[in-house]
């Protein structure tokens, strides 16, 4: 009952006219910056987060405008997916697989309107799954001292390494790196400089917003510039445009499936949506068995990883609201922003701040809704938009990015150290370090380390305060379980060849 | 072969970043922690986990042909440029030299990208500033405004 009060309280925030607004500006940027190849929700978080800021929008009105940024992404990615067999974001990979297959066969208005419909139940699962558990877990997690936060943030960065694919240490390696450019800055506890080489620009840390945009904005452009351009055209949505009765009941389960599985990888740290529709995609494809046609335009296929990574796109904020800890690169993006507006995401977020919390939570709705009646009537002048030739998309990029760095500070310095951020962070995506890794341990730094040297005060310098509590001593059970995984997969997959001779 | 260069690049610069750490110390302080402990735990792990790149390194296909790697460094050079320029020559000026000349290395046929860039540099400003009241440096063409 309580819980419904506060959603109440939540919808009356996000119904404010500002509001509706940004949402829908929101989810009109998202799809479009989810749709171009190369641009993801990290992306388009990070080109409007210092917009928002300088148009001093109040907390709640930015973050509904990033969330809605992020669940547009989630919808746009699936366009070029099946128009263009180029998956506009990484997760959705998993929808070209079959989306591609579908448009082929002249059913790519079916195949978008149901992808849109199935985008629409993921989130909305999800969005409910968050309305239920995160008031819970927030009200768990006030009991989590310095210590149990310590470890907390040890184990979302070791599910990064066990969770994201094939190189654990290259993972690891980045969220330490993200880690170690986050103790740039004087030290909040003593005053000492660290890492500032003497520039009075760096004496308080490098700028979160120069760390996203040079990352991730930069280093794309300069990806952008090896592929060559492909004249690869979109196929044209032609023929029926929303699905029938039936196409909807042969995927009704697996969406309401794969949107529960989404949802619960969505809620670990870590594994983000990415993971989420390619388990979910094998898992029906499991099921389906020799029935199925995965591969080649089935409809299950293209329901399963839209429906999961939206829900994971959803689920990923509990950990950010509740723990503080990011789900995803772009949660870390988000609880950037709020630290920008000095909320620091928590458990007593909950308590501290209702208003940014549940409007929030409301907005997930109506941004849905928003978003799937924009994007069945609107799918062919976003369609239109993938035909923006790079020369102009490309240098757009760049100056709303540069513009969004000069507004935190007004420096050139700053603008200099995003393009060294870029080069930087081009050359690890070159040696395959993955970026959120990087950012999200660039977000989780300062507060791990705050956490550690708190507890490690209370305890006047006693280690044993980090592993005195249960809680602690199942986190670090399960962050060593993390840091195996790796290994027994590995182990097994060494085995099975084996197996097979014998 | 990449992951070991990288590698032993990394090894060096924490080797570097530890012997600067080494002297972070506060002069009085209450927390038994310090400042010093927390970032050489991360070099140490960074360290080590640069060794591991350096002795079991994975294998990268994709290199760079000297062509692409010569428009990266093309294309880094002119976004200095730009940076560096931002606010001696002002938004417009330069937004619409950096568009133009982003547009030809993206592949964009000269008049196009001229345009284009004048088109940005104009629209974006007035988008911006005018309209956002984010604040742009206007440069050589403050004389306009007064």
């Amino acid at each position: 009952m309580e819980t419904l009060n506060f959603l109440a309280q939540g919808f009356d925030v996000a119904l404010r006219p500002v509001n509706l607004l940004m949402a829908l500006f929101g989810a009109f940027v998202g799809t479009i910056v989810g749709m171009l190849p190369g641009l993801g929700p990290i992306n388009g978080v990070a080109l409007l987060l210092p917009l928002a800021f300088a148009l001093g929008l109040p907390p709640e009105t930015a973050l509904i405008l990033l969330a809605a940024v992020y669940l547009g992404c989630e919808y746009g990615g699936r366009i070029s997916a099946i128009l263009l067999n180029v998956p506009g974001d990484a997760a959705a990979i998993m929808t070209s697989l079959d989306g591609y297959p579908l448009a082929r066969q002249g059913k790519a208005g079916i195949a978008l309107s149901l992808s849109a419909v199935c985008s629409f139940i993921g989130s909305t699962i999800a969005t409910i799954g968050v309305v239920l558990f995160a008031p819970l877990l927030a009200k768990w997690a006030v009991a989590f001292g310095p210590a149990e936060y310590f470890v907390l943030m040890v184990f979302a960065i070791t599910c990064l390494g066990g969770m994201v694919g094939d190189k654990p240490v290259k993972t690891l390696m980045a969220a330490l790196m993200g880690l170690a450019l986050a103790t740039v800055g004087v030290d909040a506890t003593t005053g000492v400089y660290r890492f500032t080489f003497d520039s009075v620009s760096l004496s308080d840390g490098i700028q979160f917003v120069i760390v996203v945009i040079g990352l991730f904005s930069v280093s794309e452009i300069l990806l952008m510039l090896e592929k060559t351009a492909t004249g690869q055209q979109a196929i044209k949505a032609s023929g029926r445009l929303l699905f029938n009765f039936k196409e909807f009941c042969s995927v009704g389960w697996t969406a309401v499936r794969s949107a529960l599985t989404g949802f619960v990888i969505g809620t670990l740290p870590g594994a983000g949506a990415t993971i989420a529709s390619a388990m979910t995609y094998m898992t029906e494809k499991r099921l389906a068995g020799a029935k199925g046609r995965f591969g080649e335009g089935d409809l299950r296929g293209l329901a399963a990883p839209e429906a999961a990574n939206n829900a994971s796109a959803c689920g990923s904020l509990i950990p950010m609201l509740t723990l503080g800890v990011p789900g995803s690169g772009t949660t870390a993006v988000m609880i950037g922003a709020l630290t920008l507006y000095n909320i620091t995401p928590g458990p007593l977020l909950f308590e501290q701040q209702p208003d940014v919390v549940w409007g929030l939570i409301a907005s997930l709705f109506i941004g849905n809704i928003i978003l799937l009646v924009m994007n069945i009537p609107l799918v062919g002048l976003f369609s239109r938009m993938l035909s923006v030739p790079n020369w102009v998309l490309v240098p757009a990029i760049i100056i709303v990015s540069l513009v969004g760095v000069y507004a935190v500070h007004s420096t050139t310095f700053d603008l200099v150290l995003m393009i060294g951020l870029g080069v930087f962070g081009y050359l690890l995506r070159k040696t395959d370090f993955p970026l959120s890794a990087l950012i999200l341990g660039f977000v989780l730094g300062e507060l791990m380390e705050d956490n550690l040297r708190r507890a490690l005060s209370i305890s006047n310098g006693e280690l044993g305060i980090l592993w005195s509590s249960p809680i602690s001593l199942v986190l670090w059970a399960l962050a060593a379980l993390m840091l195996a995984l790796p290994g027994l997969r590995w182990w097994r997959n060494r085995r099975r060849p084996q197996a097979a001779h014998a | 072969m990449y992951d070991r260069l990288f590698g032993a690049v990394w090894l060096l610069l924490c080797a570097g970043l530890a012997v600067i750490a080494w002297g972070f110390q506060a002069p009085f302080s209450y927390d038994p922690v310090g400042p010093r402990a927390y970032p050489l735990l991360l070099l140490a792990l960074m360290a080590a986990g640069s060794l591991w790149l350096i002795l079991r390194p994975s294998h990268l296909e994709h290199l760079l042909s000297r062509h692409q790697s010569l428009r990266a460094l093309l294309c880094v050079l002119v976004l200095l440029a730009y940076a560096l320029l931002f606010e001696p020559l002002g938004f417009v000026l330069s937004t619409a030299l950096a568009a133009a000349v982003l547009g030809l290395l993206f592949g964009g046929r000269p008049l196009a990208c001229a345009i284009s860039g004048v088109l940005m540099g104009v629209l974006l400003y007035v988008l911006f500033d005018l309209l956002l009241d984010v604040p742009l440096p206007l440069g050589v063409l403050t004389f306009l405004v007064e």
